[in-house]
This record gives C-alpha cells, sequence and structure tokens, in this order.
C-alpha cells in the first residue's frame, strides 16, 4: 500500500460558516494504480491532489503515506517525504521561465543534492527518453503546449518518484497533444509508477486503472 | 546549485532591464557618495590621530570666573610652562608652542612661512619625526632650525638644506641659523602646523625676552605630556595650590568685582583639554566643548543617502516579486526549503549590491578629485585608509545587504506553496511596509531640502549684513615683506599719492575677515577702571582707519594728525562704552599698564570685527602708526575697483619686490571667513538633490508596477467613464500622501535642527514657516511629476487593450 486517507476534512470559514472543501474523504492507493479523479470544477478535485501531495493541509482525518503519518509530521519532514516520492504536473506546466529545458529538468536533483556527473547523466537520460534533446537549450516560451507539459513530466519524472500527481495535464492542450501526454503516462504506469490524476475529460479519465466521482467535496458512487 | 543561481539571477536581471537599471543607477551613485562623504567625515575625525603619545597629551588653559560668566583663556604666560612643571607633579614633558608668520631669507630667496617656537620636549611628545639630522632637542645650540622637508624643498630646493644657513625676520628683528634637521612632511590632519620648529627662546624681545617674567602677558600655547597613571582629574586638582600662588591678584579682583566662584569654591581653575579633542574643541563658553557635529553630520547625510537607495531597493524587489511567484511556488513543490528560497534571494540581492559597490567605488576614485574640489578639502583615501577602516566598509555593506537584500528574501521565502503557485499574494501587510519606507524616504528629502534653505538664507544674510564698515571699496593687503611696516605704509602713501582713484590709506595689526594670508589673531587686554576689571579687544591703528573703512562715528572724533596727544588717546566702540557704564564716554580716562592715561576720544558704532557668528565685543582702537602693522588698508574709488587691485600690485612689487602680493578686497575676505558655513551648505546642498533624486527613482519604479497592477482597474473604471484627469488624481493621490505624512514628520526635526544651529549665530535669520513649506511644496511637485510620467500614460490608455490582456 501506497498512502491511505481516513476520514479527511477540509473546510474554509465563510460568513461564520464552515465551507467544506473536502467532506469525509477516505481512499486507498495500492503501488501501480493509476487512478482518476473526476468532477465538475469546484468538486474539490485539486484540492485533494493538493493534500496527497503535502501541499495543503486538512483539518481533521489522518493520512499515511509509505507508513509515516503525514498528519503528524512536521513541515520539514513533509517537504522531505514528497521531495523523494512525489512528482508534480500541473495544467498550466509551472516550468520556470527563466530556465532552459535543461535547467527545469535539472531543478529537482539540485534540491535533493545530487552530484553534478550524476545529474548530467539522469537529465541527459531523461531528455533522450523523450526525444526533447535538440530542445534542451530552449527557453520554455519557445515550445508549444505539448512540448512544456512532456517537460514538465520529464521534470517529475527526473527524481524517480513512487507517485505522479498529474492535475488536469491535458487541460492547456489540443486533443492531439493530450492524447500523446496521455499515453505516456499510460507507459509510465506500466512501467510501476503510481499515477493519480485529476480531470475533467472522459475519455482521458479511461485510461486509468480505477475513477473516484468528486461532488462538492465528497466521494459519490457514479 | 549555485550556478544555477547565479544564472537565474543574471536571466532576471537582464529580463528586468528597466528595475536593474533603475537599482543598479541609484544604489551605485548611494555607494559613490556614501564612501565620498565617509572619507571626509573620516579625514575630519582623524585630526591629530597620529601621534603616538596621543593617550597621554594634553593642552593646557583655564577657566576664571568672572561677573559675566565663567570665561575661558588658552594664552599663557612665559614663566607659566617652567614653573608648572616645577611646582605641580605629573608633567612627564610640556613645551609651549608659539606658531606665526616669519619671513625666511636664503640666499636670494624671501619665503613668507609659518614658525614654530617650540621647547626642547617638543619633537620627543609629539610624531613628527626626523628625517635626517637632530632634532632641536639634542642640541643646546639655540642657533639652528628643523624645518619640514616640503621647507627644505621651497628654501634649498633639491639641494641638501643640512647644514644651510637661514635668516629668519620676526616682528621687526633678523636672527641666523643653521638647519640641523629634517622633519618628514606631517599628514594633512596634523592640527600644528609649522615649516620651521625653532627654540622657544628665539622669538622676537617683544614675545620673550621683555616678558621672560611677566604672568600677564599671555602669548601663546602650552601642551604637556602626563606622567604613566597620572588622570587628567588628578592633575587639575593638584593645580590649586599653584594657581593660588601665581594668580593670587586674579582671584582676589574676581572675588571683589563678584564673581561666583565654581563648585569647588574656585575662581581660576587649571584645566588640560585632550590633545586628540584639540582640532574640535571651543573655547567661547567657559569649559572647553568638544564639537565633532560637523563630519558627523557629514556621515549622516551619507547614511541617509544609502538608506534611501536602499529603500528603493527593498521596495522595488518587493513589489517585484509578484512577478515571480509562481517561480517560488513551483520552487517549493520541487523540493526547495525555506533556506534554499532565502539564499536563493538573498543571493541575487548581493549581485547588485556588489556589482553596485564596485561601480559605486570606480565612480567614487573618479569623482575624488572633483569632490575634493567642491568642498575645498585634502580628504583622500590614503589619508584616511587602514585595515579598521576598510573592515568597517566591508562590514557596513555586509549588513547593508543583509537588510536591504535579506528582509525581501525572507518575504519571498515565507510564502505559502499554493498560495504562490496560484500567483495571488496578501498584499496589505507588505504596501504597509512599503508605504513606512516611503514616508521616511521623503521625510529625509524634505528635511535636507528645508537644511539647504535654512543654509543658504543665513549664509546669504551674514553675506549681505551691513558689518558697520565698507567693506566693498577697501582693499587689505597684509605687510609680509622685509622692510618695516611703517616705511612700507610711508612708501605706499607717496607712491598711491598720484592715482586719484586712491581715495584713503591706513593700516592696523589684525584683520577684517580672513585676508589671503590666511592668518587671524586675537588680542585682548584687561584693566582697572574704577575699582573694577575691565577687558576689551585691542587694535592698533595707523591715521584714518576709520574714514578709510567708512565707520560711523558716534560721538567724539577720530584721531587728527597734528594732536600731539593722540598718541595716548583712544577710540572705543558702543559696547566697551557700555562696560565702563559711562554716561559720558568722550570725559573718561583708563590708566594701563600702572601708569599710562590714556583718553577716550571717540565713540566708534559697534561694527563686526570678528567672525560673524560672535556677537560684537567690546573693543578699543590705539594710535600706533608705528607699531607692527600687519596689514594695510586702502579705499579705492567705487567704480575703479576693478583696476585697483593690478595698480596696487604694481605699486606693491616696487616697494617689496620679493614678497607675494596678497591683497583683496575686504567682502572677499568676509565671505572667507564663512568657508565652513559654505561648505556644510554645499554638502548638504548636494545630499538634497541626491535625496530627492533617489527618492523619486524609487517612487518612479513604484509607480511603474502599481499602475501594472491597476491595470484592469483602469480599464473598468475607463470603460463606466471615468475621465483621465480623475484616474491620474486617484493614482496620484495615494502617493502624494505619503509626501505629506513624510512632510508632516521632518518639518519638526528640520526646525529643530535649524533652530539649534543658528543658536550658534549671534544675529541670524529668524525661521520661517515657509522655509519649511517651500521645501514641502518642492518635493510634492517633483513627487507628482516622477509619478505623472506613468500615471497619465495609463490613465489615457485604451481600455480596451488593457481589459484584452487579462
Amino acid at each position: 500500500m501506497l498512502l491511505q486517507l481516513n476520514h479527511i476534512y477540509k473546510w474554509v470559514k465563510q460568513g461564520g460558516k464552515r465551507v467544506f472543501l473536502l467532506n469525509d474523504i477516505s481512499l486507498q492507493v495500492e503501488e501501480g494504480e493509476f487512478i482518476s479523479i473526476m468532477g465538475p470544477s469546484g468538486s474539490g478535485k485539486s484540492t485533494l491532489l493538493n493534500v496527497i501531495g503535502m501541499l495543503d493541509e486538512f483539518q481533521e482525518g489522518e493520512y499515511n503515506f509509505l507508513e509515516e503519518s503525514v498528519h503528524r509530521l512536521k513541515e520539514k519532514h513533509r517537504s522531505k517525504l514528497y521531495k523523494e516520492y512525489i512528482g508534480f504536473v500541473f495544467q498550466a506546466y509551472h516550468l520556470i521561465d527563466e530556465l532552459t529545458v535543461y535547467e527545469n529538468i535539472e531543478t529537482p536533483l539540485l534540491y535533493k543534492n545530487i552530484k553534478s556527473s550524476e545529474r548530467k547523466a539522469l537529465v541527459a537520460d531523461m531528455l533522450d527518453r523523450f526525444n526533447i534533446v535538440g530542445k534542451k537549450d530552449l527557453f520554455p516560451s519557445q515550445l508549444s503546449g505539448g512540448q512544456q507539459q512532456l517537460v514538465g513530466i520529464a521534470r517529475a519524472l527526473i527524481a524517480k518518484p513512487k507517485l505522479i500527481l498529474a492535475d488536469e495535464p491535458t487541460g492547456n492542450l489540443n486533443s492531439k497533444q493530450g492524447e500523446e501526454i496521455m499515453k505516456l503516462f499510460k507507459e509510465l504506469n506500466q512501467e510501476g509508477v503510481t499515477i493519480i490524476q485529476a480531470t475533467h475529460s472522459e475519455s482521458n479519465a479511461e485510461y486509468g486503472n480505477r475513477i473516484i466521482h468528486l461532488l462538492d467535496g465528497s466521494k459519490t458512487k457514479a | 546549485m549555485l550556478k544555477n543561481y547565479i544564472k537565474i539571477a543574471l536571466r532576471n536581471l537582464w529580463k528586468d532591464k528597466t528595475f536593474s537599471v533603475l537599482n543598479l543607477v541609484g544604489l551605485s551613485t548611494a555607494f559613490a557618495v556614501a564612501v565620498l562623504l565617509g572619507m571626509y567625515a573620516f579625514f575630519e575625525l582623524s585630526y591629530d590621530g597620529f601621534h603616538q603619545n596621543n593617550a597621554s597629551l594634553y593642552q593646557v588653559y583655564s577657566t576664571e570666573q568672572t561677573p559675566e560668566g565663567i570665561v575661558s583663556s588658552v594664552p599663557k604666560s612665559v614663566p607659566f610652562t617652567p614653573a608648572l612643571q616645577e611646582e605641580v607633579p605629573g608633567i612627564a614633558q610640556s613645551t609651549r608652542v608659539n606658531s606665526k608668520g616669519v619671513l625666511v631669507i636664503a640666499g636670494d630667496k624671501e619665503l613668507r612661512m609659518s614658525a614654530a617656537y617650540v621647547d626642547p620636549d617638543f619633537f620627543s611628545m609629539f610624531s613628527f619625526p626626523v628625517l635626517r639630522g637632530v632634532e632641536v632637542q639634542s642640541t643646546k645650540d639655540l642657533s639652528t632650525v628643523t624645518i619640514t622637508a616640503h621647507a627644505a624643498e621651497r628654501i634649498f630646493g633639491k639641494e641638501s638644506a643640512l647644514g644651510k644657513t637661514l635668516r629668519v625676520i620676526t616682528e621687526g628683528e633678523e636672527k641666523l641659523f643653521t638647519v640641523n634637521a629634517i622633519t618628514a612632511d606631517f599628514p594633512d590632519q596634523s592640527s600644528i602646523k609649522f615649516d620651521l620648529a625653532l627654540d622657544f627662546s628665539n622669538q622676537a624681545s617683544f614675545s620673550y625676552a621683555s616678558i621672560k617674567d611677566d604672568w600677564s602677558k599671555e602669548n601663546h600655547e602650552v601642551f604637556v605630556q602626563l606622567e604613566q597613571g597620572v588622570t587628567r582629574q588628578q592633575f587639575e586638582q593638584a593645580t590649586a595650590p599653584f594657581t593660588q600662588l601665581h594668580y593670587k591678584e586674579d582671584l582676589e579682583t574676581a572675588k571683589r568685582d563678584g564673581a561666583q566662584p565654581d563648585q569647588n569654591g574656585n575662581y581660576k581653575q587649571i584645566r588640560l583639554l585632550p590633545f586628540q579633542d584639540r582640532a574640535y574643541a571651543n573655547f567661547d563658553y567657559g569649559i572647553a566643548h568638544v564639537d565633532k557635529a560637523m563630519p558627523y553630520l557629514v556621515l549622516g547625510v551619507g547614511f541617509l543617502i544609502l538608506f534611501i537607495a536602499c529603500v528603493n531597493f527593498i521596495n522595488m524587489s518587493i513589489a517585484k516579486s509578484t512577478q515571480r511567484l509562481r517561480e517560488i511556488g513551483m520552487r517549493k513543490t520541487l523540493g526547495a526549503g525555506k533556506a534554499q528560497l532565502f539564499f536563493q534571494f538573498w543571493g541575487e540581492s548581493i549581485f547588485i549590491f556588489l556589482g553596485a559597490a564596485i561601480l559605486g567605488g570606480a565612480l567614487a576614485a573618479s569623482f575624488s578629485d572633483s569632490f575634493k574640489t567642491l568642498f575645498s578639502t585634502r580628504a583622500t583615501f590614503e589619508a584616511v585608509f587602514s585595515i579598521k577602516v576598510l573592515l568597517g566598509f566591508i562590514l557596513g555593506f555586509m549588513v547593508i545587504t543583509l537588510i536591504a537584500g535579506g528582509y525581501p528574501a525572507l518575504l519571498l521565502s515565507k510564502l505559502g506553496t499554493l498560495q504562490s503557485l496560484k500567483g495571488k499574494l496578501n498584499l496589505t501587510r507588505k504596501n504597509r511596509v512599503r508605504d513606512v519606507l516611503m514616508v521616511i524616504q521623503f521625510g529625509i528629502a524634505i528635511l535636507l531640502i528645508s537644511g539647504t534653505f535654512v543654509l543658504w538664507q543665513q549664509i546669504d544674510f551674514m553675506r549681505n549684513k551691513n558689518l558697520g564698515y565698507n567693506k566693498e571699496q577697501v582693499i587689505s593687503i597684509p605687510l609680509n615683506g622685509k622692510r618695516s611696516d611703517s616705511q612700507v605704509m610711508h612708501l605706499l602713501r607717496n607712491k598711491l599719492q598720484a592715482y586719484p582713484e586712491i581715495l584713503d590709506i591706513t593700516a592696523s595689526n589684525n584683520s577684517l575677515g580672513l585676508g589671503r594670508d590666511g592668518s587671524s589673531r586675537t588680542s585682548q587686554m584687561g584693566f582697572e577702571y574704577k575699582g573694577r576689571m575691565v577687558t576689551t579687544h585691542i587694535l592698533m591703528v595707523d591715521y584714518d582707519y576709520p574714514e578709510t573703512l567708512d565707520m560711523e562715528l558716534v560721538a567724539g572724533r577720530s584721531f587728527k594728525r597734528g594732536h600731539a596727544s593722540d598718541s595716548l588717546s583712544v577710540l572705543i566702540n558702543e559696547r566697551m562704552v557700555a562696560q565702563l557704564q559711562e554716561k559720558n564716554p568722550l570725559e573718561t580716562r583708563f590708566i594701563i599698564d600702572d601708569s599710562i592715561a590714556y583718553n577716550v576720544v571717540g565713540v566708534l558704532k559697534d561694527y563686526n570685527f570678528q567672525k560673524l557668528n560672535t556677537s560684537v565685543a567690546p573693543l578699543t582702537l590705539f594710535l600706533k602708526p608705528n607699531w607692527n602693522m600687519h596689514y594695510a588698508y586702502i579705499k579705492v574709488a567705487p567704480n575703479k575697483a576693478a583696476t585697483a587691485l593690478p595698480l596696487l600690485e604694481k605699486v606693491w612689487g616696487e616697494i617689496e619686490p620679493k614678497a607675494d602680493f596678497l591683497g583683496s578686497f575686504l567682502d572677499e575676505n568676509v565671505d572667507r571667513t564663512f568657508k565652513a558655513e559654505k561648505r556644510m551648505a554645499t554638502m548638504i546642498t548636494s545630499g538634497s538633490i541626491l535625496a530627492i533624486i533617489l527618492s523619486c527613482i524609487g517612487l518612479f519604479a513604484i509607480s511603474l508596477l502599481i499602475v501594472a497592477q491597476r491595470k484592469k482597474e483602469i480599464g473598468v473604471r475607463k470603460v463606466v467613464g471615468a475621465s483621465v484627469l480623475r484616474i491620474t488624481l486617484m493614482l496620484s493621490t495615494d502617493f502624494l500622501k505619503l509626501v505629506a505624512v513624510g512632510f508632516a514628520i521632518a518639518v519638526p526635526l528640520a526646525w529643530w535642527f535649524a533652530h539649534n544651529w543658528l543658536q550658534g549665530y549671534a544675529s541670524h535669520i529668524t525661521l520661517n514657516i515657509w522655509i519649511f513649506i517651500a521645501a514641502g511644496a518642492a518635493a510634492l511637485f517633483i513627487a507628482l511629476l516622477t509619478i505623472s510620467f506613468r500615471t497619465i500614460k495609463a490613465a489615457s490608455q485604451n481600455p480596451v487593450r488593457s481589459l484584452r490582456t487579462e
């Protein structure tokens, strides 16, 4: 088992009232799964991903990640944990504009204090694998959306995470580009990487082997 | 990692060229100015620091209780020092020092030089190292002279000066000396300056031999080195019996005249001033007051400028950070810790600061010459450089970088991951910091502008003040030649008779203002009058003195040729009349030196014969045409001012071919007396100009960002019908409020500083609220101008364009 959520509640106060973003979410994810989270805008897909990614806090419930009780961990340990095991892919790619493709992919390794020679080898492998060696010295603004997302995924994979969290990874892409990205995810999953993606699209959701439906912060049996 | 940071820092700087340039220009200018002002201030603060014995060196002075209050006196009598050393324990070494201008004749050279008449201990007390030969001290031969390397070159050129002879003329007496030692040139920060050092006994008999045992003629300064372990207080207390013994009469007079004794019951106290404080000491108000305010003020201005530039940097960094939120968020999701982010952003700051420091250093170095001319200072980097100063600068730089660069870095590194990823930032708290900083910036600018206005007004006031004599038409010539003064005066009168543009000629033994010879002196005396002690400044004058200078007689007559009795007549000023407490001053006579009676024949209206910051003191004029007159005064016809100087120079050349002609108009001489004020005014003016420019750079940058942030709002407002003017006004008022608050804070401070400063001037301008309002208005206007560049442009943009970008 990779991670387990037990009765997670997350809310914000609005005009003195609690507005629930996540309402009693329980979820168990095994290694090697490919899960799609579906739901309309505002249903809590991104929030759930952020909670799983430890970027966001929750008020109640338990979260265990690889035998660690995330809800009891200090910020520092949490960041160590997700740095080690989790890679993020965003709808808006979130590449650093001032860095080249090569440098963007390299950044997570820098924060893991990996030696220069090893970094070079790892980044070179990744560029090779995604067929973007020729683009390594370009800046994000010089790439198409699909290419940028490819770099985003490469960056997420470089630190060899156990889990990839993808928040609408194809949201900004056209259908052809989107399909390519989804195929790539499928391949990665077959290689053993656990993937959780949030998506609007039924067809994209189908790539997963399990679909979770959310509405107003609660799981629904679709 | 480091490479990555440097890369991203450079790319960010390049991307935001406007901001990088504004920051770099602002910071490097500020660094340059801070370095130059710092150099000046440290130079000014380092006077006399080079003497190895400084810890135990003191200048001796005394304070006396008088019915008018406590009065200090620096000059001492010839027998004072030997007696003090013998009778009061604790003195290791002592020296009398009398510095005066002398004429040095060697071969066919005739040079005006400054001589120090000193005792043998002089060279072992002070650190004026001997390069060649032996000091005065080690020889009992009084016919030797020690000269500085600079003087040696002036007198003897490239030849070795050792063993050569030269003649020295002082106060009409000529003596022959052999050069037995040459000292190294001393630093510019020496308050004791001389070209030649001669034994104290070599002075003219008027200054030494004839007053050898006279305790009442005080004409030189005294320095002592205390024995190890003896404190200043111990020594001062130990002088009580000495004072009782040697100043018995003075003490009785003070008691009789109704003076209040000090807290120890003394009427006269011998005191010590640490030698290093000598250059900063003011003896005008009794116990010496050490005042280093001026250099600290300059240092303060430097810091304020630096502060303003740093505020710009902080404000721009924070405002700009909104553009980097996504990067911050992304780095956090990729595993960057707070510390790593802090160091990244701080590193970027250090980058800019380092660049600015290097650029600023280069600027300072290349402008140091013009700085020296502009502020007529001899300060150089070499003169103040030391490991301590260097370390201080490095430390200061690091602190500045830590605060100015670290604060925004800290803010950025603390941002929440999700919040920054979404690019949303709660700006209210940070705006307050920004506002406070900008208020301080403009407060400083307004403070400095007010200071500028007040300073220039006071200088203008002093320059245009009616001093009580004609300074526009009168030329003063220092009598610096070989001939006796009365002979020179006689020749001048004869030769100038032929020229109709020369109206009057006279002479006196003191200057008005500060002449080109750069020397000034004060002579005072006290005598018994109707059972009271009165003190007066004294001036020896030639015939026609009040007439030449257009001084007003309020009673009686001036000195007249043909009145044989006028050699025992005096003119006094109104202050003197007040001190004598005589209703009918013209019938007054007083006795000086126990025997000679002088008659008051006329009363002069008070005129400013001293520096303009003092009030007019009692003055008595004696008619002594054959005295050592030091200065000739020549009045020229009003429309001939331009041709008069060359004419006088020609005539002077005929009389004293080897002496420099140093004649100058009196208004020029008066101007020279407030050189310090002018220098301060120039400094504060440049400081305030820089302050306002830098503040405006910051304001401009902030206005750029604010306008960019409110682009959408501006668009919406225009769509619903707001006019260009209204939007400009809306965008401007926020900034103008800050200037207004700055004004409200700065004005009381400025008023307080100006008020205190003006108290140092006997006659001064009255502070007027309009000065400050003008300063505030100037700042407001400049601020408005600065932001209007951006606001008007933003307000007149087509709203469709600004809305489309969303």
